[in-house]
C-alpha cells in the first residue's frame, strides 16, 4: 500500500524488483528471517519523482514530469511555519487516503522567486525520510521539487498530542485515560528508539510534533531539526546553536553543553510524559531572546522551573556538571520552593527532588472522584510510573535513561497489555484537526506568515522557537 | 618500531550470535569486549535493524545479536541501517545492470553519443575526481564531503546522459549538496565564485543556476542523499586489525581512489573497507617494485583461505599456514604483517561478508591501477568541453 500512489507513476518498478541481484541476496550476510523482511519492501526504482529529460530542462529551466495540483486535490490549510505551510489534501488519482502536504517556502530575491539553494532544514528532512521507515515516525508519501518549491507529502495524520491535550483541558478538565497515556509514551519511545538506533537525533519532539492518526497510531513528524549523529566532521553544537523548543530542552543543553546525545530527545519524551499527565508543560519557563550580538544566552527563567520541581543538579548526581559552561550561572537560581520546611536547610534541601511530589499530587489530583485502583483512574500508573518519568528526567544525561531502557521498563509490562492503538477502549473521540479555507491554493507564491489561520502551533500560546541556522 | 600484537588465536568460550546463528569465539584479552567486533555480520546488520517495529512486549525484546545489546550510544560504530537504506535497495547494482542502464541511456541519445565520443567510464570519473579535488581544496572541503559529492555525481549520471548535461555545474552541485549532507554546510554564492574561477568558460556567476541544478540532483537521487561510505568501516575495523598508521593511511587512500571506478555503484561499503584494508595489508610491507604482484597474489590467496575456511566450519584452527609465498621472510616486520593477514583470514571465515564480491573488487582495483595509466587528462577534458560548447550548455 505505501507505494500503491509511486506504483502507477514508475511502471519500471517490477522490472527493477525482477531484475535486483538476488545474487546479493545469495551473499547476504543477514539471515533468511531478516531477508524475508527486506522483499516485503518494494523496490521501486524512482520511488518519488520523474520528469521529463534533463537537457530540455537544463536549457528551459527545470521542469517536474509530476504536478501537485494533477495529483493532489488541496482540501484546507493547516498551518505554517517558518519553514512554510502545510496543506490537507487528498489524491485525484485514485490514491487512498488523505495527505498533508508540507510545503518550503521558497526564498524571494525582489519580486521574483528564484533558486537560492534549498535550506539545509528541508535537504535534511527531505533525506532522512526517504531513508526512514517505522510505524512510529511519519510516513513520507513522495517529495515534489516543482517551480522552485519542495512539496513533501505526508501521510495524513488527524490528530496531534497538542491538540488531544488541549481537548482534556476543556469542558471540564478531565485526565487522558492510563491507558492511552501508556499506549502513547510506548509508541513515541518505540519510534524514538528506531530513530535513535538509526542515529537519528530528532532535536524538536514537543506535543505538537507528535502526530496521532484515527487508528490511535503515533507517529513523531517534523525531522526538520533532526540530524545524523554518527561520527559528525563537527560538534553538533557548531551547526545549530540552539535546538529543542524551551520547555522540552534539556538541562545540560541549558547548560550550553557542546556535545550531546539522543538524551536530549529522552528529556523531551519525559517533559511529554508529564504533560500527558498533568495537561500543562511541566517546565514552562519563559525563553530569553537572543540578542544583538547573536550569542545564546543562559535560559535562567527555564532552569529555574526546572530546579523548582527537580531541585538543584549537584555533581554528585551529575558528575560533568561542573565542567558545563554555565555551571557558574547555577548559583544564581533560587532552591525550589515547593516545600516549606526544607526551605532554609542548606544545600541538602536545595538539591531535593519534589519530583515525587509533584507526580502523585498529579495522578491523585484526578482521582478524587473515581475509585484509586480503578483502571480508568491515573493513580493507576503507580510507582512504575513515577519511576519511569524520574529516570527520563533525569539530570545526568549518561544517567538518563534511552529509549530502549524505557521501553523495557516495568511500566509498560505491569498491568494491562499495551495497545498499538492509543484510542483503544475509548469512548470520547477527538475533535478533528481544524483546516481553514482561506488557502486552498497551494500554487500561490504568496509567501507564509502574513496570515495565520487554521490552528496553528501558537493559537495555544506556545513559544515558537525554530532553529537559527548558523 | 611499535610491538606489534603477535596473531592471536581466536579461542575459548563459544557465544552464539543470535542474529547471524554463527558461533562466535572470544579470545581471553577479547572478554569484556563487545564482541561485535569479532562478528563480521554484526558490522553489516548491526544494531537497531531489527529494532522494535511490532508491539505488545514480545517486541520489546526482540531476538537480539549481541551487537545490539545496546553499547552506549556514543561508542556504536557502524551505522545501524545499511541493509535497510536506499543505497542498498536503490544503488547498488550488478555489473551486468549497471551496463544495461548506461546502454539504455546512450539508446535513448544515440545521435549525441556519435557526435561526441567520451573515453571510458573510469577516465570520466578519474576527471571528475579532479575536479571535484580541486574545488574542495579551494573551499576547503573535507575528504568525506568530497568522496559524497563523487557519489551523487556517480548516482545522477546513471539516470540522465552526461551529454544533455554541464557536468562543470554538476560538480560544483554536487560538492555544494554534499556539504549539506555532510553538515558542512558552504555558501552558494561562494561556491558558485570558486567554481567559476576555476572553470570560468564554462559557469556563470549566477547563483540560480546552481539552485536549480540542485533541484535536478535531488529529483534524481529520489531524495536518497544519506550515504554509508567506507571510511567508516575503516575507521572500525583499525584496531580489531592493530593496523599501524601506514597501514590505515594506505587503506584510507585506496577508498579514495575507488571513487574513481565504478565500485561504489557496485559493492557495499564494508566489502569495499574490507578489499582496501587487505590490500593495504599486503601492499604495504613490499616497497621493491614488481613485488606488487606478489602482494596480489597473497592478497588472493588470503581470501582463497578465507573461503575454503568457511567451507570447513570453524576453520579457524587449519587457518594457520601463511598466505602466499610472500610471507616467507623472516623480518620482524613480516612475522606482524603475516599475523596480521591471518587475523584477517580468520575473520573472514568466520564471517559471513561475501569473499567473491570482494575477490572482484580486489581485481577492479588493480586493473584500475592500470587503467589509470593510460589515463590521458587533456583528451578527457577536451572530449567534455567539446560537446558543453557545442551544444551551449555553459550558457544555460
Amino acid at each position: 500500500m505505501p507505494f500503491d500512489v509511486i506504483g502507477q507513476a514508475t511502471m519500471e518498478s517490477d522490472d527493477s524488483l525482477a531484475s535486483y541481484p538476488l545474487s546479493c541476496y545469495e551473499k547476504c550476510p543477514i539471515p533468511p528471517r531478516h531477508i524475508r523482511q527486506l522483499d516485503e519492501i518494494p523496490f521501486p526504482s524512482r520511488p518519488y519523482l520523474d520528469y521529463y529529460p534533463a537537457d530540455r530542462g537544463i536549457n528551459a529551466g527545470y521542469q517536474s514530469k509530476v504536478r501537485v495540483i494533477d495529483k493532489y486535490k488541496v482540501i484546507g490549510f493547516i498551518s505554517s511555519g517558518t519553514y512554510g505551510r502545510v496543506y490537507k489534501a487528498v489524491g485525484r488519482q485514485g490514491q487512498p487516503g488523505e495527505f498533508a502536504i508540507k510545503k518550503f517556502k521558497p526564498d524571494k530575491e525582489g519580486e521574483q522567486i528564484q533558486y537560492t539553494g534549498i535550506s539545509q532544514s528541508a535537504v535534511r528532512e527531505m533525506a532522512l525520510c526517504s531513508e526512514l521507515s517505522h510505524p512510529n515516525v511519519i510516513r513520507l508519501v513522495e517529495i515534489i521539487l516543482e517551480d522552485k518549491c519542495i512539496f513533501m507529502v505526508f501521510e495524513y495524520a488527524e490528530h496531534d498530542l497538542l491538540q488531544i491535550i488541549h481537548h482534556h483541558t476543556q469542558n471540564p478538565r478531565h485526565p487522558i485515560p492510563p491507558a492511552t497515556v501508556k499506549s502513547i509514551m510506548f509508541q513515541l519511545l518505540n519510534g524514538c528508539q528506531y530513530l535513535h538506533n538509526n542515529w537519528v537525533l530528532h532535536r524538536d519532539l514537543k506535543p505538537a510534533n507528535i502526530m496521532v492518526t484515527s487508528a490511535g497510531q503515533v507517529n513523531i513528524g517534523d525531522l526538520g531539526l533532526a540530524r545524523l549523529f554518527q561520527k559528525p566532521l563537527h560538534s553538533l553544537f557548531s551547526g545549530d546553536k540552539v535546538v529543542v523548543t524551551i520547555w522540552y530542552r534539556a538541562p545540560e543543553l541549558l547548560l550550553g553543553s557542546r556535545h550531546y546525545t539522543p538524551a536530549i530527545d529522552m528529556w523531551a519524551v519525559g517533559c511529554i510524559f508529564a504533560e500527558l499527565l498533568s495537561l500543562r508543560p511541566i517546565f514552562k519557563g519563559e525563553e530569553a531572546k537572543m540578542d544583538s550580538k547573536k550569542t545564546v544566552p543562559f535560559q535562567r527563567n527555564q532552569m529555574q522551573k526546572i530546579v523548582d520541581i527537580m531541585g538543584l543538579p549537584t555533581k554528585e548526581r551529575w558528575p560533568h556538571l561542573t565542567g558545563m559552561p554555565e555551571y557558574g550561572a547555577l548559583g544564581s537560581l533560587q532552591p525550589p520552593m515547593l516545600h516549606h520546611h526544607s526551605h532554609h536547610h542548606g544545600s541538602k534541601a536545595a538539591s531535593a527532588s519534589h519530583l515525587e511530589k509533584w507526580y502523585y499530587s498529579t495522578i491523585g489530583a484526578h482521582s478524587s472522584t473515581s475509585s484509586p485502583s480503578s483502571n480508568s483512574s491515573l493513580s493507576s500508573l503507580g510507582q512504575e510510573g513515577y519511576k519511569l518519568l524520574a529516570g527520563l528526567l533525569e539530570y545526568d544525561p549518561d544517567r538518563r535513561l534511552t529509549a530502549q531502557q524505557a521501553l523495557q521498563h516495568p511500566f509498560f509490562s505491569t498491568g494491562d497489555k499495551v495497545s498499538n492503538n492509543c484510542f483503544e477502549g475509548l469512548k470520547t473521540t477527538y475533535p478533528m484537526r481544524r483546516v481553514s479555507q482561506d488557502d486552498n491554493d497551494i500554487r500561490t507564491s504568496s509567501l507564509p506568515g502574513t496570515k495565520r489561520s487554521g490552528l496553528p502551533d501558537d493559537s495555544l500560546v506556545r513559544p515558537v522557537k525554530r532553529v537559527k541556522e548558523a | 618500531m611499535k610491538a606489534i600484537h603477535p596473531p592471536r588465536h581466536v579461542v575459548g568460550r563459544p557465544e552464539v550470535c543470535r542474529l547471524c546463528v554463527k558461533t562466535e569465539r572470544r579470545s581471553a584479552s577479547q572478554q569484556g569486549r563487545h564482541p561485535a567486533h569479532l562478528c563480521a555480520n554484526a558490522l553489516l546488520t548491526t544494531c537497531g535493524t531489527n529494532a522494535t517495529q511490532g508491539f505488545g512486549l514480545a517486541s520489546v525484546l526482540p531476538p537480539r545479536c549481541h551487537c545490539t545489546q545496546a553499547p552506549p550510544h556514543s561508542t556504536y560504530t557502524m551505522a545501524a541501517s545499511f541493509w535497510q537504506s536506499t543505497q542498498r535497495r536503490f544503488w547498488i547494482f550488478s555489473k551486468d545492470e549497471l551496463e544495461q542502464i548506461r546502454g539504455k541511456l546512450r539508446e535513448e541519445d544515440q545521435g549525441l553519443v556519435q557526435m561526441f565520443p567520451l573515453p571510458e567510464w573510469r577516465h570520466l570519473s578519474i576527471y571528475f575526481n579532479q575536479q571535484v579535488n580541486r574545488l574542495g581544496k579551494r573551499l576547503v572541503i573535507r575528504q568525506q564531503a568530497m568522496a559524497t559529492a563523487q557519489m551523487y555525481i556517480k548516482r545522477f549520471y546513471t539516470k540522465v546522459e552526461i551529454r544533455r548535461t554541464n557536468p562543470y555545474l554538476v560538480i560544483a552541485t554536487a560538492l555544494y549538496l554534499a556539504c549539506k549532507m555532510e553538515e558542512t554546510p558552504q555558501h552558494i554564492r561562494l561556491v558558485v565564485q570558486e567554481a567559476r574561477s576555476l572553470w570560468p568558460d564554462f559557469l556563470t556567476l549566477d547563483i540560480s543556476r546552481l539552485g536549480e541544478c540542485e533541484f535536478f540532483l535531488i529529483s534524481e537521487m529520489s531524495s536518497q542523499l544519506i550515504l554509508h561510505q567506507p571510511y567508516k568501516t575503516l575507521t572500525t575495523l583499525q584496531s580489531d586489525f592493530y593496523l599501524s598508521q601506514d597501514e590505515i593511511s594506505l587503506s584510507w587512500s585506496i577508498i579514495n581512489d575507488h571513487y574513481m571506478t565504478d565500485l561504489p555503484l557496485l559493492y557495499a561499503p564494508h566489502i569495499i573497507a574490507l578489499t582496501a584494508i587487505l590490500l593495504a595489508l599486503v601492499l604495504r610491507p613490499n616497497p621493491v617494485p614488481g613485488s606488487q604482484a606478489a602482494g596480489m597474489a597473497a592478497a588472493q590467496a588470503a581470501l582463497a583461505q578465507a573461503q575454503g575456511a568457511r567451507g570447513l566450519g570453524s576453520g579457524l584452527g587449519s587457518g594457520q599456514t601463511t598466505p602466499g609465498g610472500a610471507a616467507e621472510k623472516e623480518s620482524k616486520t613480516n612475522e606482524a604483517r603475516v599475523g596480521k593477514l591471518q587475523r584477517y583470514a580468520a575473520f573472514l571465515a568466520e564471517s559471513n561478508v561475501d569473499i567473491e564480491g570482494m575477490v572482484d573488487c580486489t581485481q577492479e582495483l588493480i586493473s584500475f591501477y592500470e587503467a589509470h595509466e593510460q589515463y590521458n587528462d587533456k583528451a578527457t577534458r577536451d572530449q567534455i568541453n567539446r560537446f558543453v560548447k557545442a551544444r551551449g550548455l555553459d550558457k544555460a
